[in-house]
């Protein structure tokens, strides 16, 4: 009984670390990896539809050996299996998207969750890729996830509406941030989390140099930066200012 | 050559369509009731789908015309329809896409475009033989023509979604994306009743009053559709106002179009004042209040 319920959980440097140096450049070497924010309510959304409906609910990280790890954050959170793809290459959702069906069509699955856009590169691309590869219906930016029978009922928030729509299983549902309130899992869950099997597999993608990069440099701030700290002498100047830019 | 523009929100339509005619023709795909000023962007044509949350059945129309070679191009608006869509196409056509383009050049093998990365720290330029490309907004300044599109509805392919209801979201019954000033509100604020300190500020300068992603998400001070930022509305006011706005990368990138940026910080080092054209570094709420008084001056 249940739903067999796969989370895409994306490994991510973590950004406040990521600094430009004299020239500009962007040096994302050496900078700590996390859990993607919304890769952390989308295990919440699939650990809760577990506990709700039964199943089974299992983590796919597709990213580089430094990866491996942050798959016992997930356990603690409630996955029973985890799987990390490692092979990574940075930003190509094409590949990603081929690597991630393989691996989901090998496994018993219904629901595939995964986050809507990732803090990273916001590219947002991703989950059509992937319900595409798969044939799969995809429900973009959920809010929530209920199953029922062979079909799933989403609500997903668009700009200016919320709509309720409905589809069948297998599906691809992307959640937003406002899905839930991802749990801190317990000391025990962590301890065990941390003794618990993480299976690995690797992949040499092949080279795809049709996106090339010319460059990545911090974005120039071209802004007068004109800061008062006396605010006795701010205040007259940004008046004037005010005045004079909204005649 | 020929391209295609596809927005469900009608608003974005005038930017990517000015940018979409600078390449040569387009067609403009949309969905809902047509708004008049559509036809006013130079499209050889606008089509209207009656839904825009059937995105399986939008991607195969718009895929099966790139790959037959209708379109060369298609340029669609960063909304959440809009992502899933540009995802569905790129792989269903198997053509690369590229997202949140902020500048696109068209040369005869290859394009080049700019779009940021890493949350905003920084700015990939890139070349690639890409077809499909999500757009942010502010691309291009919209500019009518003086002919009109013509508007033709037309109805999608088989769809596995049903749509059973929609409901308009609460809103404060503003577009804080057409505004011509913004006063935006950080979590400096400290708590809702404070706006009473802000709102005299905002209307004295006919501002509109719009917040940071914890004001608008997590604390709900402000309606939701206010929120300004990445994941946000990107905004392009002549005078954005920042109170108690630390000036994280995921908010710069939502207000970097505004023409003038004030800041007012109590923190000397918070990173808004890289950021802004003027700033004064002080409590908000002694100095707004000022400011108020010097307006009337």
């Amino acid at each position: 009984m249940g739903y067999n319920t796969i989370v895409l959980i994306k490994v991510i440097p973590d950004l406040e670390q990521i600094k430009a140096d004299q020239n500009g450049s962007i040096n994302t070497k050496n900078i700590p990896l996390r859990i993607e924010t919304l890769s952390e309510n989308s295990i919440e959304a699939a650990v809760q539809l577990r506990e709700k409906h039964g199943g089974k609910v299992t983590g796919i990280i597709f990213g580089a050996q430094e990866s491996i790890p942050i798959m016992k954050k997930a356990y603690a959170m409630g996955v029973d299996d985890g799987f990390v793809i490692t092979g990574y290459q940075g930003n190509n959702p094409h590949l990603t998207a081929t690597v991630l069906s393989k691996k989901i069509k090998s496994m018993p699955h219904d629901i595939i969750v995964m986050g809507n856009q990732s803090a990273d590169s916001y590219t947002g691309l991703l989950p059509g890729m992937l319900a595409a590869a798969l044939g799969y219906t995809l429900i973009g930016n959920a809010v929530s996830i209920v199953p029922v029978e062979r079909k799933i009922r989403v609500k997903k928030f668009l700009e200016s509406k919320n709509v309720d729509v409905e589809a069948p299983l297998p599906a691809v549902v992307s959640v937003a941030q406002e899905i839930n309130e991802p749990r801190l899992p317990p000391v025990m869950q962590i301890m065990a989390a941390g003794r618990k099997q993480i299976l690995t597999e690797s992949v040499t993608p092949s080279q795809d140099n049709s996106v090339k990069v010319i460059s990545n440099t911090a974005p120039k701030s071209e802004r007068r930066k004109n800061i008062f700290e006396k605010p006795e002498e701010g205040i007259p100047a940004i008046a004037k200012v005010l005045k004079e830019e909204l005649r | 050559m020929k391209s295609f523009v596809f927005s469900d929100d009608q608003g974005l339509i005038p930017a990517i369509a000015t940018l979409a005619r600078g390449l040569g023709e387009f067609d403009a795909y949309t969905a809902g009731s047509a708004s008049a000023s559509l036809s006013r962007y130079g499209a050889s044509k606008v089509f209207i789908f009656p839904e825009a949350n059937l995105t399986d059945a939008i991607a195969d129309l718009l895929s099966a015309k790139l790959v037959s070679g209708e379109y060369k191009y298609g340029f669609i608006a960063s909304t959440v329809n809009g992502r899933d869509i540009a995802g569905l196409i790129s792989a269903k056509a198997n053509v690369n896409a590229l997202a949140e383009i902020s500048s696109f050049q068209d040369s005869q093998s290859s394009v080049r475009t700019k779009r940021f990365s890493f949350g905003g720290k920084s700015v990939l330029e890139e070349e690639s033989n890409a077809r499909i490309f999500t757009v942010a907004p502010g691309i291009a300044d919209p500019k009518e023509v003086d002919h009109e599109s013509q508007v033709e509805q037309i109805q999608l392919g088989p769809s596995k979604i049903s749509v059973i209801s929609s409901e308009d979201k609460k809103s404060g019954g503003v577009d804080i994306e057409k505004a011509q000033a913004i006063v935006s509100i950080g979590r400096g604020l400290g708590n809702k009743d404070k706006l009473s300190v802000i709102e005299p500020f905002a209307s004295s300068i006919n501002a509109v009053i719009a917040g940071s992603r914890p004001v608008c998400l997590d604390y709900h001070w402000l309606s939701e559709d206010r929120q300004v930022g990445l994941s946000g509305k990107k905004v392009r006011p002549k005078v954005y106002v920042a109170l108690g706005i630390s000036g994280q990368i995921q908010h710069i990138a939502g207000m970097r179009g505004s023409k003038i940026v004030i800041a007012i910080n109590k923190d000397k080092s918070a990173p808004i004042f890289d950021e802004c054209d003027y700033g004064i570094v002080g409590d908000m709420f002694q100095i707004v209040p000022k400011l108020v008084e010097e307006l009337k001056k």
